[in-house]
């Protein structure tokens, strides 16, 4: 499912200016990181130099440097500068594999196969990321009973109905046991209102995940 | 005024909460070098004569000797730096303050043994050490959402405390012992803002970005 379609990895509001993050989809490992003008990239989790994980680097500027021996990638991809040897012309060669990103409804997205057209944009207030300890179908059958809601739409865009509101939640597939959701609700929300969803999410995990190890 | 002397260990984490506390109060340390691994001097009897649990930190502040690491912190507090903002006056948000550090010491131990389970090869099982300090941090996690809704970019309320710097250390070491960022958006915010508090330092292990 995940082969041409847009996978959702993070909250817009959780990915701030200059900062990266690591996500993993169907086990494919994925640095998100924004830019100092705001824009955000998904790439893959490697740098190409030692093999080092590009979201434990840092972003400085429109680069973003590696931590282990801060080689430095622009927003292609493309390495730029290896501190190693500052007066070398870096070879076109060096770069990092990068993937198509989008960023809507709250949420950013990526495209690991062909790219499908942009995902639908909607006015949500962001709640939270959940990571749950158990595989997507077991989240899904779950999440009606579970959180409280009538459960519609597709897979990674699912809507729950709420008494407290109707959640849009994107799914991101870790891996066979592993599932992250990315909680928003429609429309504008009170921090009240927020808050009982939180505390909500905290006792879904928790019941999810003892289920899971009951069974 | 004499600077307290820490009997310090670089890669010990809580050895580390004492040096961020003090450099982030502006508080001079004389820095007494232990060579806890391999040396194991920590168990020696002279360290032992300082403090019989055989446990690093320990601070000497005049005739004040001190083994706890959150006793260290309020003491270099409320003794060198009284009126930090790090150090709350209202009594609520110092009541949350103390809760956080008593988390520090009682549940978060397994972080800093999950940490040392992996890396030195000290006793314990590391599965089990790991999976216990995962869920701590999930914990701190799900307390950083609700903060943020409340529009609180700190564990105790709007402003940094000496919770946070106690807690840093687990969170931002958390890799040593296999436990990625990746699940934790809201502690990565955090750090970051934590990153950024006047005085802050890092210790071996936890990357100095600027
Ligand atoms: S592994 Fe990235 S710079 Fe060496």
């Amino acid at each position: 499912m995940t082969e041409d379609a847009w996978v959702p990895l993070a909250l817009s509001s959780m990915i701030e200016v200059g900062t990266s993050a690591g996500a993993v989809v169907q086990g494919q490992e994925i640095v998100v990181w924004r830019d100092s003008s705001g824009v955000a990239h998904t790439w893959e989790d490697r740098c190409p130099h030692r093999g080092m994980k590009m979201s434990f680097g840092f972003v400085r500027g429109d680069h973003i440097a590696c931590l282990y021996h801060g080689w430095e990638y622009d927003q292609a991809g493309q390495c730029r500068y290896i501190p190693a040897h500052p007066q070398l012309e870096v070879p076109k060669t060096i770069c990092v594999k990068t993937w198509a990103v989008a960023e809507a409804a709250g949420m950013i997205w990526v495209a690991l196969g062909a790219v499908p057209p942009p995902p639908a944009e909607a006015e949500v207030t962001a709640l939270r990321s959940l990571y749950l300890d158990a595989p997507l179908a077991a989240v899904l059958a779950a999440l009606p009973e579970g959180f409280g809601g009538t459960l519609a739409g597709q897979v990674p865009l699912v809507t729950l109905d709420t008494d407290l509101g109707t959640l849009r939640i994107g799914v991101q597939p870790i891996d066979a046991r592993r599932t992250a959701l990315h909680l928003t609700v429609a429309g504008p929300a009170t921090p009240d209102t927020l808050l009982a969803l939180a505390t909500r999410s905290d006792a879904f995990r928790l019941s999810l995940e003892t289920a899971g190890a009951a069974a | 005024m004499t600077a307290p002397i820490l009997y310090n260990y670089d890669l010990d984490e809580n050895c580390y909460r004492v040096r961020l506390v003090a450099s982030c109060l502006g508080v001079a340390l004389t820095l007494h070098g232990i060579d806890m691994y391999p040396g194991r001097e920590h168990l020696g009897a002279a360290m032992r004569a300082l403090n019989p649990a055989g446990r690093l930190p320990v601070l000497q502040d005049g005739d004040l000797l001190l083994t706890q690491t959150e006793a260290i912190l309020m003491h270099l507090a409320e003794a060198h730096a009284p009126t930090t903002p790090l150090l709350p006056q209202d009594a609520a948000t110092r009541a949350r303050m103390m809760d956080w550090l008593a988390f520090c010491a009682r549940d978060l131990g397994v972080a800093a043994q999950a940490r040392t389970c992996a890396m030195l090869d000290a006793p314990g099982d590391a599965q089990a050490l790991r999976a216990s300090a995962r869920a701590c941090l999930r914990l701190m996690e799900d307390h950083m959402v609700k903060q943020g809704i409340r529009g609180c970019g700190f564990f105790a309320g709007p402003a940094a405390t000496l919770a946070d710097l106690a807690l840093f250390p687990a969170f931002a070491l958390s890799r040593d012992f296999n436990v990625d960022h990746d699940e934790f958006p809201a502690l990565r915010l955090w750090a970051r803002r934590v990153r950024r508090l006047p005085g802050f330092i890092t210790m071996p292990g936890i990357p100095d970005y600027h």
